[in-house]
């Protein structure tokens, strides 16, 4: 009998509503224990519409993406507060829906209605999703799916400035050095969106919090034992300080002995990609015009170790650059 | 917290330690390039059977991939999850390793069970009941926007009680990941210079594309085309063939031709493995012969889907899983047994490949870490250089595992120019003229001049690899020698010594391998002026029989 009504297919509309409704049924019960069954099948029903958000923000199998069909299912979407519902009760979720959902919000972070991304303009009045979204690195079984949520919202410049200046960004210091190495590289990747992808935004935290932010990073980050965390990090720092952008901070970095001090330490780590990083660092020291005068002692005091160094330092492919680089080191350090 | 027992289908009861110290390893049972795979016990979860673990141990200093790549591969293993397909319990660092705790699948890889027990393949039923499960699992991937990208036996593991589970993604690729992030290490390579480069018969360029060369689809090969879900087929068709026969077709050709018959398609492959299974052992069935026909089918489109391929007849009547315990597990010897008798599996004895995480490897690694400069001088008080200390014995690390695969390919080569041979004398020798005949000819030398000149084209660039080795393999003795002496000097000119004599051997090969092409063109011009001869003098004969007939 059911079959008779349902002759009308469902629109994107009626599909993100749906969603709603399950989901707002889902927090109106998460309490009750009773009615197993009943709940069961809302589930059910909740994990077959988010299948459906996807297909229609994806394509399936056969046809692709409809721009019309997704613009109708951005608007309803954020029209109300299905987002928030949805990140509140992911962890309810099984596991394929979460990533079912997952995948949905990250393609609705690049949805445009009338040439305006809806998903910015949400999440900018509701900031505290973001907090929420980070302290999943906390939760072990939620981790990668906020996660994967969080890099495609700091893909906004508004909410990637938001995170940059909030308290979390010291938590980022512990979450990279999780002992669970699939989230430790989540929180990884996370970091270096924030502090790379929006250059201008970049820019002005490190300046504005330079002195907290580099003493954690030198102490924390690249005198960390775990290889990872101080792999990671000594690849990061040379993106930061070689984006144009940061050249102030450079400069600045570049005028620390103590800095030149860790980043000569990582020169000799034994870890041989940690060694090329550090050197894509270390040439900055060297090629420092205005070195100050404590800078150019260490250089002179280790002048011929750090000369015969080189003079063995090679990476197994081909590399003009680096050999070019590693010439100008040469030759500042023999000019001092 | 360790509530679950007794259910691992369901997985993520138990929490496994994030700590090395938890783990015991028990044996060495499956090595890479980059990797080790030890058979495990995790001690907290005392002797319950999920106690029972694989560690799989990935050098992240000699891998290729960047650790992007390794945590997309971790990342995926965690948030799969489908009965055959096997799922990371954690994953954690060791030092510069990273450990992989998997379930541990008793039987060990369909690969090693097929060398250990069915050289010559597995009987049809048995085939039928892993491949089914093969394709659950692809069924699985494939609805996640995944493309596994190497299926082959050695990626499907058989536990105790006959479940199969796909393994490995270490190339896997998921189509839902933005274009910058896909990056597996194939599609950095050029097509054309990645498959001449794997002529060199080094493994770690294999890596250069994804897949292993046997197992790899055209489209794969020329990857211009871009991965489909379709590629994943084809893979499954060679896999098919391989669990059959004990082998992949076309793995009696070094993979450098092999991939080369593929991209001419000179050699049909369907028509291969047709001719492969009725003519050596007319044991296949026509469902079996017609499913991996399909998909072995030259364009990706032709090949059907995974659903098709469940609905195939072939599949129809599938046995249970206890089939294979009874008639597969029964017949090989255990996974101890058969790494105890494997030496290959040894690493330590082949120095270069020894990347085990265990306890003596720890220590030689501390040893490695005084090697390098011994200690700057930040002392500004008085500028006095620190003593300098002495540096241990080096540990090597030597790049270059050129050596055993380059005999491998050597003794494939000459049995394969063998073949060559035989199969020209044959021509030459047979009586018969048909046209055919002198096709074949044609077509024939049309594959192995070309193939020949690629082999050269690789053996160049093999050698200008070891060349370069050799330069940097210098320096590090220069570098060695300055703060520690004599201690690694030693090894230092044993080494050198030996890179020169793989050089001097490489250029030897080059030499020979140009006279042989020179030869064989020569040859080839020979036969097919015999042949044109002889097709006269045939024509010749048939004109004159049919005149006196006509008498």
């Amino acid at each position: 009998m059911k079959g008779l009504f349902k002759s009308k297919p469902r629109t994107p509309v009626d599909v993100v509503r749906q969603t709603r409704e399950n989901l707002v049924h889902l927090d109106l019960n998460s309490g009750s224990r009773g009615g197993d069954a009943k709940r069961e099948e809302k589930m059910a029903e909740l994990s077959k519409n988010i299948r459906e958000l996807k297909s229609i923000l994806y394509g399936n199998g056969e046809s692709e993406p409809v721009t019309e069909a997704c613009v109708q299912l951005t608007q309803e979407f954020f029209r109300e507060n299905t987002l928030r519902l949805l990140i509140i009760h992911l962890p309810k979720l099984n596991l394929e829906t979460r990533k079912d959902a997952t995948q949905v919000v990250a393609n609705l972070q690049r949805q445009q209605v009338s040439s305006k991304i809806v998903a910015s303009e949400y999440l900018e009045s509701n900031k505290d999703l973001l907090d929420i979204l980070i302290s999943g690195y906390e939760n072990m079984d939620i981790a990668l799916h906020y996660g994967a949520m969080l890099r495609e919202c700091i893909r906004h410049q508004s909410i990637a400035r938001y995170v940059l200046e909030s308290e979390h960004m010291k938590k980022f210091f512990d979450y990279i050095q999780l002992p669970n190495f699939d989230i430790a590289s989540d929180a990884s990747a996370t970091f270096k969106e924030l502090l790379t992808r929006h250059k201008a935004t970049v820019a002005e935290f490190l300046t504005n919090n330079y002195d907290w932010f580099f003493e954690e990073f030198n102490s924390r980050l690249l005198s960390s034992t775990n290889y990872i965390t101080k792999r990671q990090a000594i690849k990061l720092l040379g993106d930061m300080l070689l984006d144009r952008s940061n050249v102030a901070v450079m400069m600045r970095y570049v005028s620390s002995k103590d800095n030149l001090m860790i980043l000569m330490n990582l020169l000799r780590d034994s870890s041989k990609n940690i060694q090329i990083e550090a050197f894509h660092v270390f040439k900055l020291f060297a090629a420092n015009k205005n070195k100050p005068a404590e800078v150019v002692n260490i250089l002179v005091t280790n002048r011929s170790k750090l000369l015969r160094f080189f003079a063995g330092f090679k990476i197994d492919k081909e590399d003009e650059q680096f050999e070019a680089d590693k010439e100008q080191v040469i030759k500042e350090i023999s000019a001092l | 917290m360790a509530g679950g027992d007794g259910d691992a289908s369901g997985g993520g009861e138990v929490r496994y330690p994030l700590e090395a110290e938890s783990y015991r390893l028990l044996c060495k049972i499956g090595s890479g390039v980059s990797a080790v795979v030890y058979k495990a016990v995790c001690l907290p979860l005392g002797s319950s059977s999920p106690a029972v673990v694989a560690i799989k141990a990935i050098d992240l200093e000699r891998s290729r991939a960047n650790l992007d790549d390794v945590w997309r591969e971790a990342k995926a293993m965690a948030l799969l999850s489908h009965r055959n397909v096997l799922r990371a319990h954690c994953s954690f660092t060791v030092g510069s390793h990273l450990w992989v705790v998997m379930p541990f699948m008793g039987a060990g890889s369909l690969h090693s069970i097929l060398s250990h027990g069915f050289p010559n393949g597995l009987p049809e039923p048995c085939v039928a009941v892993v491949l089914r499960d093969t394709l659950r699992a692809l069924c699985y991937l494939h609805g996640q926007g995944r493309i596994h990208r190497d299926i082959k036996a050695g990626n499907i593991l058989l536990d105790s009680d006959g479940s199969v589970k796909l393994a490995d993604f270490g190339v896997s690729a998921s189509i839902y990941e933005t274009p910058s992030s896909f990056s597996g290490p194939a599609v950095h390579a050029p097509p054309l210079s990645a498959a001449a480069s794997l002529g060199s018969s080094s493994s770690c360029c294999f890596n250069d594309l994804a897949g292993t060369p046997y197992w790899m689809a055209p489209e794969v090969i020329h990857s211009h085309v871009g991965y489909g879900i379709k590629a994943d087929i084809w893979s499954f068709g060679i896999t098919a063939l391989e669990l059959a026969h004990g082998r992949p077709p076309l793995s009696h050709l070094p993979p450098s031709k092999s991939m080369l018959l593929r991209i001419t398609s000179r050699v049909r492959l369907e028509d291969a493995a047709e001719t492969c299974s009725s003519a050596k052992r007319k044991k296949f069935s026509k469902a079996f012969r017609d499913m991996v026909s399909s998909c072995l089918r030259q364009e990706p489109a032709g090949r059907p889907s995974v659903e098709k391929l469940l609905r195939h007849p072939f599949f129809k009547g599938c046995r249970s899983n206890d089939y294979l315990v009874r008639n597969v597990l029964a017949a090989v010897p255990s996974i101890e047994e058969r790494c105890k008798g494997d030496t290959n599996l040894c690493g330590c004895a082949r120095g270069a490949r020894c990347v085990s995480p265990c306890r003596h490897a720890a220590a030689a690694g501390v040893a490695a870490k005084n090697r390098r400069i011994s200690g700057w001088n930040f002392n500004e008080e008085n500028l006095e250089f620190d003593p300098a200390e002495g540096a241990a014995a080096e540990k090597k690390r030597c790049g270059l595992p050129f050596h055993d695969e380059e005999e491998d390919d050597r003794e494939l080569e000459s049995n394969s120019a063998g073949d060559d041979n035989d199969d020209d004398s044959r021509t030459a020798a047979t009586q018969g003229s048909c046209h055919g005949e002198r096709d074949q000819a044609v077509g024939f030398k049309e594959v192995v001049v070309p193939q020949l000149m690629t082999i050269l084209e690789s053996l160049k660039l093999e050698r200008s690899m070891v060349m370069h080795a050799l330069g940097s393999g210098g320096c590090h003795v220069a570098a060695d020698g300055d703060g520690c002496g004599g201690m690694a000097a030693a090894p230092g000119e044993e080494r050198e010594e030996m890179l020169l004599g793989y050089v001097r051997q490489l250029e030897h090969r080059v030499e020979e391998l140009s006279k042989e092409v020179e030869e064989e063109m020569a040859r080839n011009a020979r036969l097919e002026k015999q042949l044109r001869l002889r097709e006269r003098v045939h024509d010749h004969k048939t004109n004159s029989s049919q005149a006196s007939e006509s008498n």
